[in-house]
């Protein structure tokens, strides 16, 4: 019978670190003429849910443009790990890529991470980075030159859904209702006057601990302020249902709408029939989506029959942005570095994402200020499309 | 075997290396630490010093509840302070890199003895209650004091400097690190043979016979919490240098389980511990990332199936280090050494 010692169990584990160990200063290196796309990527904690989704839709592409003869002859190589949506992990991850594999892409996992190897991605000057983070701070060239998000950010998430309340109802009322963080703290201030630009009334705003459900209080102080419109930011899911039943409960008539990370289809029709009506704004195109043109959606769908999350989509198109920065390099016949990609990224005018997003894109800076308005059907259980696409002045 | 050593005074019996073996083995440890950045690439000097910032904060967790046994989960609430601290100074005022630590440990000292009050009334789990009470109200502060701390958005700090070289590496910022943390472990080492020291110590194994041999109480565990809070606030202060970002959710509640599972399974109430349970945490994920990674070339997709097992193994590590080592590492490695002493008997 194998039995294990104290002393057993101890040499076990060092013999396993010595092991691990064995790497040291070595590991795997660049091929030749490869072109690394490196990520931190949280494939478990918190952000899992997503992590998996940006893996699949960055890997997809990834094969999509090796199968098609690479970038100018090229291979393009997907070097990643898992940071479990830790900033420390995150950094460590990129540390060793860039030593291993030396990436001129990279996709980071979070906005933190994002402001703290910014420094180091400036020193370092050899690539250009996207992530899963649409902080409103990184939209900015000047403080983040080598960084880009691949779609609006937070600020131009809320202004894409303002704009649609004032053509819906001018003069409504808005409440925004966040949470307690970085992420939910967000867009606030600067939307409260895009809303007095647009006409509306800022009748409310409510901070909630993020994940929190005794939200009793709150829906109260919601329901006296009566609002034609409610904007969640800060949350994946939850207090979102919580709010929605309870205002229901007391006979509200708001109507409820969400960002980019409280939009999945999957997550929405999880509220059951409190999602009917649930509203938000989208950058890109669902799986299911078949109108229109839409030949990359429609890859896609052949490539995975199952359901692909809005993250994947955000993963896909993230990669589809950084190759068509390194082809555009390339043809130019420049050296592949930060400032030449993201010179070529910034060249991208009226590009066709191929129906990802429903129509042509420009990057003149770090975002993409396009989005359309989805609203769940409940009956369906599909988030459908509510507004065309509305694009903000850059 | 170990013959040879023994001891005619008392200066000697208290040595912190009592054998020319032992101080030739720290010799080379040195040695060691000081050749390692040439050698090794940057994903590895940057994980040693995280690991190095890491053993800073456990150690002084040690100090507080290895030694005082006093429970504490404010420890990473008071880095935060020393960081803020240290950003503050860098980035408004310009103040030189080690002024700046010094003074990131002192203001968190001092926040760390307010929260050490109630320490004289509560202890144990209600004093591990009344310390997270540190974390909710200094992320309260960091969030909402905008004008010092510019809110969720946080400082951006510059590189430290040293003589006009900016440390922006971790090449460069290891320089840095590696020698405070070695001061700073023999400082926590030497606290030890002193009459502090002690007091601490009489005050965990007995607080009432301790405070009947006339160690005052109250004096004592402050002074604790202020030695922890300061190795706390320098540790904070170098992770501002390290990461150059310092926000609100920089410093979770999650990390002080994080600092109070590392002495754990280090071993409680040893300087040695404290270093090698805060290696082992920090280093041991990435040694699992490690053995993902020689599967991945026969199992591409080793990484997307492997990271939640990854994840489970490390917990269960610990869980096995407590069920089969509840004494720590350190114990792991006495007992390695005291074979070599006793080399070729039987220990």
């Amino acid at each position: 019978m194998l039995t294990m010692t104290r002393r057993g169990f101890g040499g076990l584990a060092l013999g396993a670190g010595a092991a691990a160990a064995l790497p040291f200063g070595g590991g795997a290196w660049a091929q030749g003429a490869d072109i690394v796309l490196g990520g931190s990527i949280p494939m478990t904690g918190v952000f899992a849910f997503a992590g998996i989704g940006i893996h699949a839709g960055i890997s997809d592409y990834v094969k999509i443009v090796n199968d098609a003869g690479g970038i100018k002859g090229r291979k393009l190589r997907f070097a990643f790990e898992d940071t479990a949506y830790k900033v420390d992990a995150s950094v460590a991850v990129f540390n060793k890529l860039v030593a291993q594999e030396k990436p001129t892409l990279y996709y980071g996992d979070s906005t933190g991470f994002s402001k703290t190897i910014n420094p180091e991605l400036e020193r370092n000057g050899g690539m250009i980075m996207a992530g899963a983070s649409f902080a409103s701070e990184l939209n900015d060239p000047k403080k983040f030159p080598l960084q880009f998000m691949a779609g609006p950010d937070y600020t131009e998430m809320v202004g894409i859904l303002l704009r649609y309340i004032a053509k819906e109802k001018p003069g409504a009322k808005v409440a925004f209702v966040h949470s307690d963080t970085e992420f939910g703290r967000d867009p606030i201030a600067t939307s409260e006057k895009k809303a007095v630009e647009q006409g509306l009334k800022v009748v409310e705003k409510i901070v909630t601990p993020p994940g929190s459900v005794d939200i009793s209080t709150e829906v109260l102080k919601l329901r006296r302020a009566a609002p034609d419109f409610t904007i969640f930011h800060g949350y994946v899911m939850a207090p979102i249902p919580e709010f929605i039943a309870q205002a229901k409960q007391m006979g509200m008539t708001s109507r409820f709408m969400g960002t980019f990370w409280s939009m999945d289809n999957s997550m929405v029709q999880k509220m059951g029939d409190l999602a009917d009506g649930f509203m938000g704004v989208m950058p890109y195109r669902y799986y299911y989506d078949t109108e229109g043109n839409a030949p990359m959606l429609a890859k896609i769908r052949q490539m995975r029959p199952e359901y692909q999350s809005t993250a994947y989509m955000q993963g896909f198109l993230t990669a589809m942005l950084m190759t068509e920065a390194v082809k555009r390099t390339l043809e130019s016949g420049q050296d592949l570095n930060g400032k030449t990609l993201k010179a070529s990224l910034n060249s991208i005018k009226d590009f066709d994402t191929g129906g990802i997003i429903g129509v042509p894109i420009s990057i003149p800076g770090n975002s993409i200020p396009v989005g359309r308005i989805y609203r769940a059907d409940v009956q369906k259980k599909l988030m459908v499309p509510a507004s065309d696409w509305i694009k903000l002045e850059a | 075997m170990r013959i040879a050593t023994a001891k005619e005074t008392y200066a000697a019996d208290e040595a912190l290396f009592d054998t020319a073996v032992q101080r030739v083995w720290f010799a080379i440890l040195l040695a060691a630490l000081a050749l390692f950045p040439f050698l090794a690439d940057q994903y590895w000097l940057f994980l040693a010093g995280l690991a190095a910032i890491n053993v800073i904060s456990v150690t002084g967790l040690n100090i507080l509840t290895g030694y005082t046994g006093l429970v504490s989960l404010g420890q990473a609430a008071f880095m935060g302070v020393g960081a803020y601290t240290v950003a503050v100074m860098e980035a408004r005022l310009g103040t030189p890199v080690l002024l700046n630590l010094l003074g990131g440990g002192l203001v968190a000292a001092g926040v760390g003895m307010v929260f050490g009050l109630p320490s004289l009334r509560v202890k144990g789990l209600y004093l591990a209650i009344a310390t997270i009470a540190a974390s909710f109200i200094l992320h309260f502060v960091f969030a909402n004091w905008t004008s010092v701390t510019r809110g969720v958005s946080g400082i951006n700090v510059p590189p430290a400097a040293f003589f006009g070289m900016a440390l922006d590496t971790p090449f460069k910022l290891y320089w840095l690190i590696m020698p405070i943390t070695v001061l700073l472990l023999l400082g926590a080492a030497n606290l030890f043979r002193t009459r502090v020291g002690r007091a601490f110590i009489a005050v965990r194994d007995r607080d009432i016979s301790a405070e009947v041999l006339g160690i005052p109480l109250l004096r004592t565990k402050l002074t604790s919490f202020a030695l922890a809070s300061f190795y706390a606030g320098v540790a904070g202060g170098l992770w501002a240098y390290f990461f150059r970002v310092v926000t609100p959710e920089s410093f979770p509640l999650l990390l002080s389980i994080f600092l109070l599972a590392a002495i754990i399974v280090g071993g409680m109430g040893t300087i040695l511990g404290g270093i090698l349970g805060a290696v082992f945490m920090t280093l041991v994920p990435e040694f699992l990332k490690l053995l993902v990674g020689f599967v991945t070339p026969v199992w591409p997709d080793a990484a997307v199936h492997l990271s939640p097992v990854r994840t489970v193994v490390f917990g269960a590590m610990i869980v096995g280090f407590l069920i089969f080592e509840p004494q720590g590492l350190a114990e792991m490695w006495r007992r390695t050494r005291r074979f070599f002493h006793l080399w070729p008997f039987k220990t």
